[in-house]
């Protein structure tokens, strides 16, 4: 069932209907639009400004998504008294399993029309009903109801007629039609391989809907049990209280879902108020949900119980359980923990915001004489950029283990010579006797560019072993074996 | 290095506890923290919080932490330092800090009791002074070091011998010198030589 002007239900006198009205998204599309600005040459989809230009007169809205699902709850709970579990996809639009209803109600027609008439007391006419064997295919004939509802006998044959802009993407689109495909049906009796071999995922995905086949097949079992639940004393009476938590939540049971390399494409919300009312609702998504889109979901249907009554005296409870697992999500190498390595990107994203993103840095080998030279730094995140070979032979290259410390400005370091053999090395205020030394290790500089050598040594003392470099202006130390 | 066999487990890091590593610079201490963080790096990635921006990455790969498991935080601020701390602690199981000078012991206890809370292990290694009491569960002082493989302009530095007084409630309240040796390139395991790990502190100077 599909409110294809809900957005626009939120006015509060409703638009006059001669007057062209339209609402945007967030992504600054249209989402919604009246007959008039329909007739005008507005198309959903389109961009804001190039509805303005077809349509200059159109006054525009802004979506509120919360504000939606708040207004939807009533509807929502007006087909749930006629139907049990129902499942939202969006304020505006939702899914009414009607296999035993139609049993009880005595056929498609009773049930359709039962349902026309309560959801017509509750918001006004406008309803577009599709009825299908399918998801996909409901949605669709959705899209063909006008103010009479749309019923499928045949999901195949239907689906086989639709366009091809329905499933793939625009660019997709293009290149189909290009090759003379219009229809899903034409797609469909494409072969699948060649379909894959040459589209890709997104082509996998077209073909599959194409062929009437809704949802990828689960391949692996999933435990039931993954619903993650959190009980709340006090009870939660403010809406930012709930939002807080049902990002935490959802956060959880993402990860959780995780560790099996699964997604939720339904997820059921269930909330207890204080008074031991408990409430259930299903939401559902065509791509999987994933923990921000999941959260927002949350907190919509949280916010239209906290605001519209349904939970009364506050929430103890909140209780996810995902359904229709997909497993397309992450897949994780053996002995690897999702949810440790999500918590530390998190905390490492953290960390970059709070000192900077060049602050925050992984390093890679790469080939070098000098120890600082050996890496590459780059910033923690971002692809590993090409090194220098470290296979290559590096003349000059200091032997041994690396100093752990190596100064980013070389100090000057005092050093006492007697016969070209360091003796003495000055840390601090004391000179240090040298008790063995190694070198030196002769680094040519570049020449052609006014660059002289300098000589490396390594320096033990009984206080620890140092590099320094031995230039004509003087000992600098360029490493501590720290 | 992979895991670090040492009497009683008393040099490997726990979950939630603080290490405090304090001594010289050049007494050998970063390395040994590397090396105490190896392990954890195999599970995930380690953290460590440079305040000079001195640390060479090449002495944490010679110590068994995978190049992609090491996230170095630069952070020379000592007033953004403990936010940046306690966001790493919060998701990362193994954060070596060194301590700039200006951060206070309250601040310090506080991370401490962050790393508890969150299971992290948290290695602390002040730049200058000493920690506040009871914070580590486990402090290791560089008490000297010996390096063999370098001679009068001949050979290179090859290993290394650290001798290290451990203390604080991982020993048991009783300091006890112990002798740690670490091999060529830091591959071999850092072993602690028996014999010593007994000896009561006091009378013994640094070997070194």
């Amino acid at each position: 069932m599909w409110f294809p002007d809900w957005p626009l239900r939120l006015l509060e006198s409703p638009p006059p209907p001669d007057e062209p009205y339209q609402a945007v998204g967030s992504d600054n599309r249209v989402a919604a639009v009246n007959p008039a600005a329909a007739t005008a040459g507005v198309a959903l989809g389109m961009s804001r400004r190039e509805a303005e230009g077809v349509c200059p007169t159109v006054t525009t809205i802004v979506r509120d998504l919360g504000a939606e699902a708040v207004a939807f709850e009533e509807v929502a709970r007006a087909v749930e008294d006629l139907v049990p579990r129902i499942e939202l996809a969006e304020p505006g639009l939702l899914f009414v399993p009607v296999t035993g209803a139609v049993r009880y109600y005595g056929g498609e027609e009773p049930l359709v029309e039962r349902l026309c008439k309560e959801v017509e007391r509750v918001a006004g006419p406008g309803a577009h009903l599709g009825l299908a064997a399918g998801p996909f295919a409901a949605r669709m004939a959705a899209d063909h109801a006008t103010d009479a509802p749309y019923i499928v006998d045949d999901d195949a044959a239907f689906v086989e007629s639709l366009d091809l802009s329905t499933v793939a993407p625009d660019d997709l689109v293009d290149t189909f039609r290009w090759l003379g495909i219009s229809t899903l049906g034409e797609l469909a009796h494409l072969p699948r391989p060649a379909v894959l071999s040459r589209f890709g995922p997104e082509g996998l995905t077209a073909h599959r809907l194409a062929s009437g086949e809704d949802r990828a097949a689960m391949t692996r079992p999933i435990p039931d049990d993954l619903a993650v639940e959190e009980r709340f004393s006090p009870p939660l009476e403010s809406l930012e209280q709930a939002a807080f938590v049902a990002r935490a939540l959802s956060v959880r049971l993402i990860e959780e879902l995780a560790r099996y390399g699964a997604m939720p494409h339904r997820v059921e919300v269930e909330g207890e108020s204080s008074t031991g009312v408990v409430r259930n609702r299903v939401w559902r998504s065509a791509d999987p949900f994933g923990d921000t889109e999941l959260a927002e979901r949350v907190r919509w249907q949280l916010g239209s119980w906290v605001e519209g009554e349904g939970i009364v005296g506050g929430l103890v409870r909140l209780r996810l359980a995902p359904a229709d697992l997909s497993d397309e999500g992450r897949q994780l190498a053996l002995h690897e923990d999702a949810v440790a390595l999500a918590e530390a990107q998190r905390s490492l994203l953290r960390a970059q915001s709070l000192a900077g993103p060049d602050a925050v840095l992984a390093s890679q080998p790469q080939g070098g004489r000098d120890p600082a030279d050996q890496v590459l730094w780059r910033r923690w995140g971002e692809e590993a950029s090409p090194a220098r070979d470290t296979t290559a032979p590096w003349p000059g290259r200091l032997p041994g283990p690396a100093p752990a410390l190596v100064p980013t400005q070389p100090p000057a370091l005092d050093v006492e010579w007697e016969a070209g053999t360091p003796t003495r090395v000055r840390l601090g205020s004391r000179w240090e006797p040298i008790l063995s030394w190694a070198g030196p290790w002769r680094r040519m500089g570049k020449w052609w560019e006014g660059e002289g050598h300098c000589d490396r040594y390594q320096l033990v003392t009984s206080v620890g072993a140092f590099l320094v470099e031995v230039a004509a202006d003087g000992v600098r130390l360029t490493g501590v074996y720290d | 290095m992979g895991s670090m066999p040492a009497p009683d487990g008393l040099l490997a890091l726990e979950p939630g506890r603080v290490v405090g590593l304090t001594g010289s610079v050049g007494a050998g201490m970063t390395r040994l923290g590397l090396s105490l963080m190896a392990e954890a790096s195999q599970r995930g990635p380690v953290a460590f919080v440079d305040v000079r921006g001195w640390l060479c990455p090449l002495s944490a790969w010679e110590s068994n932490i995978e190049p992609d498991r090491l996230a170095v935080v630069r952070c020379p601020d000592s007033g953004r330092w403990p936010k940046v701390v306690a966001a790493l602690l919060e998701g990362i199981p193994a954060v070596y800090a060194e301590v700039p000078t200006g951060v206070s012991d309250a601040l310090l206890r506080r991370l401490g009791a962050l790393a508890r809370n969150r299971r992290s292990s948290l290695l602390l290694r002040p730049l200058r002074g000493s920690l506040p009491s009871g914070l580590t569960h486990l402090r290791l002082e560089g008490r000297g070091i010996e390096w063999e493989g370098t001679g009068d302009g001949h050979g290179r530095l090859r290993s290394r011998r650290l001798l290290v007084e451990a203390s604080g409630k991982a020993t048991g309240g009783i300091p006890r010198l112990i002798e740690i040796e670490g091999g060529e390139y830091g591959a071999d395991a850092m072993r602690v030589v028996p014999g010593l790990a007994a000896a009561p502190v006091g009378v013994t100077t640094a070997a070194g």
